[in-house]
């Protein structure tokens, strides 16, 4: 009896000291003062050394085997299901077109993907790229990235082809270059043209810069005033009134005029100008232009009631594949690039238009998304995922990607007839007005409506719990509930910073 | 008495486990350890080693997208969780609020559904126990978004069916807000689990059936009506299925989180009502990547879900009825 209670213990003795083997050490806080002291030149030479013996690492595989590289897709797009085909196909084409590297595609359901990517990267298995991913999805993951300037570096690899702006979209302070430009994501108002024609009223601008013509032939400038008038003038109710009249029932409103779909309190804030919940010492803050978009969307609920609120939200009309506007029952929404795609818009019984996103005194702000493949810190093999990096992103192979995504090319030599092969592929019976993507560029948010903020998920939650009170309450004093928002921020920041601390 | 008893024994007997064992005797503990193995194994590998490791974790603030930048911290996060964080207290008591509500009307309405599957008055009484415990074999996700569906303020049959019956306008902006009004959200999730009630209608049945039959025709004898046999008999009786329930009923409750989650991704809405303890505790560890943090959480919803349970079990001796130590 004793001795099989012995032989149990070694066995657990055992396999305990093997594990323990087999894990690597965690980094000594100690080692981390030192660590901020050496130059920015230094501490690339020590990450080359480090990337060499990992290379070196590497390099002690079965000679004539190929090296796993495991793609992990799932954080943004291409967890959906009709991307599954193209997406394994293009692996296909990388694995055939040659013999040292065998690219390994992971999809995971959306839902899922952030818990199963922090399981993986926790458990020491950590893919070698992940992607494509955006700036929430990034920052959802902050301090597991890799620096790419080694590798782009080591490689010689040309960042010419991109806008620079765009190359520093990706570089994150203390961190470095986390992504090199992929697919970008400009936004713009999309609009249904049945149901202007049907109200008899002209379409909104076509370009940046040129005014609204109203339905009395009035020319407006083509801002948050403008578009609030028209927005009310599109919302209807089962009787036939807008929300301009004072006979309009509120309770049984059938048509909605405006939505900035699919986006949270930073990107309904960015619409009025951009801006970020952080200041410059840390603390929470909250602008002015966003306390007003802030006011002019509750107001639009609960008010104005031209955009539709928690409680209409979830009514059977504005249901659609693509949301609330492929209902056919909303007039027009301040969207991405990324919502031009046959899911959202291939389908739908109307018309539809894209027009200019509207100023707010006197200035445009369109938001951006933007997408691209990172390398977190844990893969094995980062020189050979930085060589499926750059196939992916090359001027030969990323067309291929970016069709299967939707996304406008980061690269400057592909924008070209891009638009063209899109819609030639997409919308073929369509005749689009692309030059107003293409201008909204121009736009972007900076800082971007995505960008960092202290503990980033506890943040989110907090501002989408204060926003869907708001969208789901009438009668409230707005700005007292920003102030409590302000502060619970604070207290989320400070907390955050006592942890780093 | 009866404990008292048994542990005299064991203590008489105490000399006897000490004796010597035979080769036979120790060929046999062998191959009952081996067969007893696989459970075992099971066992450290995948509860007690994931405990013992969670048990580590609330010591480290640890994030397991940077596994590297793991570092100990101590009792950070207890002191955190016990008087730092305010959200650890009122999630918990948003879970005994709700528990209070749902608790109470589940048991209640479980074991009306089984006096009614036992009265003799009953025709069909076979198909209504199936046609009550058919929503159980339905998975819960499911029953949750069915729910949703059915209290959907806009299109939602019951709110129609008010609208309809008493003219009070039920639906749109005005109306009833099953799932977005604070004060009704605990009582729409309690309909939820109305639906989930065949196991405990079943378990209260079993009880039932085993109440001795000449008690109540003892009783009918004397004059007793309904209520003086349920209240008088029936309940007496089966107080130790009750207990059973209650106890597995109020640990399920300390656990609520599947509506929550399917509903609204944990958001806590409305107003943060939705966010009870096993939600905050889910968020801090898979959202916001606190895994140090969630593990003490986790612990510490373990040590109060033990301190509720010893204490109902010290509250049976004085409710609970067991047949069998009358017996004795």
């Amino acid at each position: 009896m004793k001795k099989l209670w012995i032989l149990i213990t070694i066995v657990v003795i055992a396999s305990f000291a093997l594990y323990a083997c087999d894990t690597q050490a965690p980094e000594t806080p100690e080692e981390e003062p030192v660590a901020e002291e050496t130059t920015s030149e230094e501490m690339e030479e020590e990450e080359t050394e480090e990337m060499e013996e990992e290379e070196e690492e590497a390099e002690v595989e079965e000679p004539g085997e190929k090296v796993q590289i495991r793609w992990f897709v799932g954080l943004g797009a291409g967890s959906d299901e009709p991307t599954f085909e193209p997406q394994n196909a293009f692996v296909e084409r990388f694995n055939a077109s040659q013999d040292e590297i065998e690219l390994v595609i992971e999809i995971v359901d959306n839902d899922v993907a952030y818990d199963t990517l922090a399981t993986q990267i926790a458990a020491g298995n950590a893919p070698d790229i992940v992607g494509p991913v955006g700036i929430r999805g990034r920052d959802s993951f902050k301090g597991a990235w890799m620096d790419l300037t080694p590798l782009i570096e080591a490689n010689d690899y040309d960042l010419s082809d991109f806008d620079p702006n765009m190359v520093q979209f990706y570089q994150v302070q203390e961190e470095g270059q986390l992504g090199i430009p992929f697919a970008i994501f400009p936004s713009f108002v999309i609009y249904n043209k049945d149901l202007f024609d049907e109200a008899g009223a002209p379409y909104p601008p076509a370009s940046y810069g040129e005014p609204y013509v109203d339905i009395n032939g009035e020319e407006k400038p083509w801002n948050i005033e403008t578009l609030t008038d028209l927005a009310m003038f599109l919302s209807v109710d089962a009787n036939g009134n807008d929300a301009t009249m004072e006979e309009f029932d509120t309770e049984n409103i059938v048509q909605f005029g405006w939505m900035n779909q699919w986006t949270d309190p930073r990107g309904i804030g960015t619409f009025f100008g951009a801006g970020s919940l952080v200041d410059e010492n840390g603390d929470a803050q909250i602008p002015e232009q966003w306390r007003e978009a802030w006011k002019w969307t509750y107001d639009g609920w609960w008010e104005d009631w031209f955009i539709p609120n928690g409680v209409y939200g979830g009514a059977d009309f504005l249901q659609g594949p693509g949301g609330p506007f492929s209902s056919g029952n909303l007039a027009m929404i301040h969207m991405h690039m990324w919502y031009v795609a046959p899911w959202a818009l291939g389908d739908v019984p109307f018309d539809w238009g894209l027009a200019a996103t509207p100023a707010y005194e006197g200035t445009v702000t369109s938001k951006m998304h933007a997408d691209t493949f990172g390398i977190p810190k844990g893969s094995d093999h980062p020189e050979e995922a930085f060589q499926v990096l750059t196939y992916m992103l090359s001027e030969e192979h990323a067309n291929e990607l970016l069709t299967i995504y939707g996304g406008m090319p980061a690269r400057l030599s592909l924008q070209g007839d891009y638009f063209e092969q899109y819609e030639e592929t997409n919308f073929p019976d369509k005749d689009i007005n692309w030059d107003v993507v293409v201008d909204s560029m121009a736009y972007a948010d900076k800082p971007n409506h995505e960008s960092w903020m202290p503990s980033f998920q506890e943040t989110t939650d907090r501002y989408n719990e204060f926003w869907n009170k708001l969208a789901n309450t009438p009668d409230l004093d707005v700005d007292a509930e920003i102030e409590i928002l302000l502060q619970d921020l604070q207290t989320i920041f400070e907390a955050a910073e006592e942890i780093e601390e | 008495m009866a404990l008292v008893e048994g542990i005299r024994n064991l203590k008489e007997e105490k000399p006897k486990i000490r004796k010597k064992m035979s080769k036979r005797e120790k060929k046999e503990a062998r191959w009952g350890l081996l067969f007893l193995s696989p459970w075992m194994i099971g066992f450290i590998a995948f509860y007690l080693l994931p405990m013992i490791a969670s048990l580590v974790f609330s010591l480290y603030d640890f994030n397991p997208a940077v596994p590297d930048e793991a570092t100990f911290i101590g009792f950070a996060n207890w002191r955190r969780a016990l008087f730092e964080d305010q959200e650890v207290r009122k999630s918990f008591i948003r879970t005994i609020h709700f528990t209070a509500i749902s608790l109470p009307i589940t048991l209640g309405f479980a074991l009306f559904v089984a006096l009614l599957m036992n009265s003799k008055r009953v025709i069909g009484k076979n198909l209504y126990r199936t046609l009550f415990y058919m929503p159980t074999m339905i998975p819960v996700v499911a029953v949750v978004l069915i729910w949703s569906g059915v209290l959907n303020e806009q299109t939602g049959w019951i709110n129609i069916f008010i609208e309809k019956l008493t003219g009070i306008q039920a639906t749109g902006t005005e109306g009833i807000r099953w799932l977005a009004n604070p004060k009704l959200v605990y009582y729409a999730y309690t309909m939820f689990g109305l639906w989930g009630i065949g196991n405990a209608m079943i378990i209260f049945l079993a009880g039932l059936q085993g109440v001795p039959t000449e008690l109540y025709e003892a009783a009918e004898i004397d004059g007793a009506n309904w209520l003086t046999k349920l209240t008088k008999i029936t309940l007496p009786l089966i107080t130790p299925v009750i207990f059973y329930q209650l106890v597995l009923g109020l640990i399920y409750s300390l656990q609520y989180f599947l509506a929550p989650f399917v509903l609204n991704s944990g958001t806590g809405f409305p107003e943060g009502k939705t966010r009870f303890y096993m939600v905050y505790f889910y968020k801090q560890s898979f959202t916001f990547f606190n895994m140090g943090y969630g593990a003490t959480l986790a612990w510490l919803m373990f040590i109060v879900a033990l301190i509720v349970t010893i204490i109902l079990f010290g509250t049976a001796r004085y409710w609970v009825y067991y047949e069998a130590e009358d017996l004795q």
